[in-house]
């Protein structure tokens, strides 16, 4: 078994997992933090997307020392009682998702995109979003999501 | 109202008329005033408010707050995990299954074969899969034996540890040969060919005859899979009473009631399905798979059991798209009207039946395309193959004749020198047009929106 210990949507969190697990297996088992989905397991559809240190991952593919003594941020740590990202009321009101298996990875995608780039153009978008698999299609509409997204954090900044 | 309670006394006596067993028939409350049922009809091309407006769902915030609980993000106390194993070989006689080794490993606590399933049989339409092979494997990804352990990982390593004999047989992979009448056959007695439909409209030979050209092609399309993004999965446990609760990312809970009753042998009552929000259906998540597993799994532990497909299962596994040869044949006068079309479907079946019989009915009517002729005839045939089972996807076999007869249509015009776009104005359904099957069609606003595409996209300008 190895301990991990690291800040999980800010707070600080350890566990013990045997060493061949990995990120999103502890983060859905350990933790009960499901919002992260295992869609491929190799990396490919970025359904397990999540933030270590503000860099988006596929928690698949990272084992779960890894992120010892590093910060962690899921999808549940995005939002407040009061308050949604402007990324997921965007994706709301756009109605970005579809059966939402993808949302959630390609949520955290976005909120790294505008954390690192505020005004990013549409093949910015698109470049990041390039991680993350939706077969609902609905590209379209999250892409005009992050947009209205990025418009109010920056208009946030402003005032 | 007067006439209303008039019309009550005289239904009333009607009903009284009735032989017993005929009563037998209506509902055992007749409702107190003959109830007319209006039926909306809506008005032909009208545009309804919804249309260009954004529409939000209802579930659409617990998706991006990721609170949605798709079935792997459930948990019961005390849940087993449970993998099959696959055949891997296309088609074999299972000689021996030896499973003593992993029942021996220390976290394995159930090994399931498919000779422990009450009726080991399933289907949509025709019972021809199995649950898990018992005497034969009909292709690569059937399931043969399957482990439930306390982990994923023990019981991953577990199927290493199950040890299948297998005598090989051999196998068919390409539908053309196994209509043939010596190929061997994929469910033997039974022939290669489980379903065959034929549509005539007119007199073909009196079509051709009058045609000026005949053109001839064969479309080919491939094996497609749906790949939603939350692969199959299912959760069984068992209450006190005896009653089996599945939950399941099946899409069609009732057909699969009925299909898990069927294999478990339980009276349908006793089967409980609860469908959650699904990840992605189009489809591929219309029948049962691995949820008879579960059920016995739990059954022989006494602990709920999950069992989610990995990615590579949903490739072998699970139902694709049928991959479709379509031979074309269409007489055309000199302008570009098309006089009579033959059409000849061979849909690779897969090793099941699935909705193979909906998709070969709905290819098979499409196949003439949206033009009006005189002269047709659809022949369609499903063929079973030692391959992955082809089943339900988006539009149960129109999109594959629709690329053959509008590639076709394409290579018609090339070679009469008719503009693609006007070749088809020329044959397209209009309004009152009658399909190849008899059906008058309303609301036909092909030309409508080929001519309004061609203006929007510059057709013309384009192909100066």
């Amino acid at each position: 078994m190895t301990e991990v210990k690291m800040k999980l949507n800010g707070e600080t969190r350890s566990a013990s997992v045997p060493p061949e697990t990995t990120l999103l297996k502890m983060l859905r088992e350990s933790f009960n933090l499901t919002g992260a989905k295992l869609g491929c397991d190799v990396g490919d559809c970025g359904a397990c997307t999540v933030l270590v240190d503000g860099m988006s991952v596929n928690a698949c593919l990272m084992l779960a020392n890894q992120v010892d003594g590093r910060e962690v941020l899921t999808i549940e740590g995005l939002a407040t009682v009061e308050y949604l990202h402007p990324v997921q009321e965007a994706f709301e009101t756009f109605a970005s998702l579809q059966c939402g298996f993808c949302g959630p990875g390609v949520i955290m995608s976005a909120k790294a995109l505008l954390d690192e780039n505020p005004d990013p153009t549409i093949p910015e978008i698109r470049d990041a979003l390039s991680g993350n698999l939706c077969r609902c299609t609905g590209y379209t509409k999250m892409i005009e999501a992050i947009q209205d997204a990025a418009r109010i954090l920056r208009a946030k900044e402003h005032a | 109202m007067n006439d209303k309670l008039r019309v009550t006394e005289k239904e009333l006596t009607q009903e009284a008329l009735r032989d017993p067993t005929e009563a037998l028939r209506v509902p055992v409350v007749t409702p107190p005033v003959p109830y007319p049922i209006e039926t909306l009809v809506p008005e032909v091309r009208q545009q309804t408010p919804a249309v260009g407006q954004r529409a939000t769902r209802p579930d659409g915030r617990l998706h991006g707050l990721g609170q949605t609980r798709y079935i792997d993000d459930l948990t019961f106390p005390g849940m087993l995990h449970a993998k099959i194993k696959r055949a891997g070989i296309a088609s074999a006689l299972i000689k021996r299954i030896d499973t003593s080794e992993a029942e021996a490993m220390p976290g394995v606590m159930a090994v399931l074969t498919g000779r422990e399933i009450p009726v080991n049989s399933f289907g949509p339409s025709l019972q021809d899969q199995p649950v898990l092979c018992d005497e034969r494997v009909f292709h690569a990804g059937d399931g043969v034996a399957a482990v439930a352990a306390v982990t994923e990982q023990i019981a991953l390593e577990a199927l290493e540890k199950i040890k299948v004999e297998y005598e090989p047989l051999p196998a068919v992979l390409d539908p053309l040969e196994a209509m043939k009448d010596d190929a061997p056959k994929v469910h033997p007695p039974a022939s290669n060919i489980y379903s065959h439909k034929i549509i005539k409209k007119g007199d073909l030979e009196k079509g051709f005859a009058e045609s000026d050209h005949i053109f001839e092609a064969r479309f080919s399309t491939q094996m497609v899979e749906h790949v939603p993004l939350e692969p199959h999965a299912s959760i069984g446990m068992w209450d006190s009473n005896g009653r089996l609760t599945v939950y399941s990312s099946l899409g069609r809970i009732t057909l699969g009631r009925t299909d898990i009753a069927r294999t478990l042998r339980l009276p349908i009552n006793r089967v409980h399905v609860v469908a959650t929000i699904v990840g992605g259906n189009f489809g591929g998540k219309n029948e049962i798979t691995q949820e008879p597993v579960v059920a016995l799994l739990a059954k022989k532990t006494g602990r709920p059991v999950k069992a989610v497909y990995s990615r590579g299962e949903e490739f072998t596994s699970s139902t694709t798209r049928h991959p479709i040869i379509m031979d074309y044949k269409t007489g055309v006068s000199r302008d570009g009207r098309i006089l009579a079309r033959q059409v000849k479907l061979y849909l690779d079946g897969g090793a099941y039946c699935s909705w193979s019989e909906t998709t070969l009915g709905k290819a098979c009517i499409l196949s003439p395309g949206p033009y009006n002729i005189e002269n047709v005839e659809a022949e369609a045939f499903v063929i079973y193959t030692n391959k992955t089972v082809t089943g339900a996807m988006r539009g149960f076999g129109a999109p594959q004749v629709c690329f053959a007869y509008e590639s076709h249509m394409d290579d018609i015009a090339k070679a009469l020198g008719i503009d693609p776009l006007e070749i088809r104005l020329r044959n397209a359904f209009s309004e009152g047009s009658i399909s190849p099957t008899g059906q008058v069609l309303h609301s036909v606003v092909v030309r409508e929106s080929l001519e309004r595409a061609a203006e929007r996209y510059g057709w013309q300008e384009s192909q100066s």
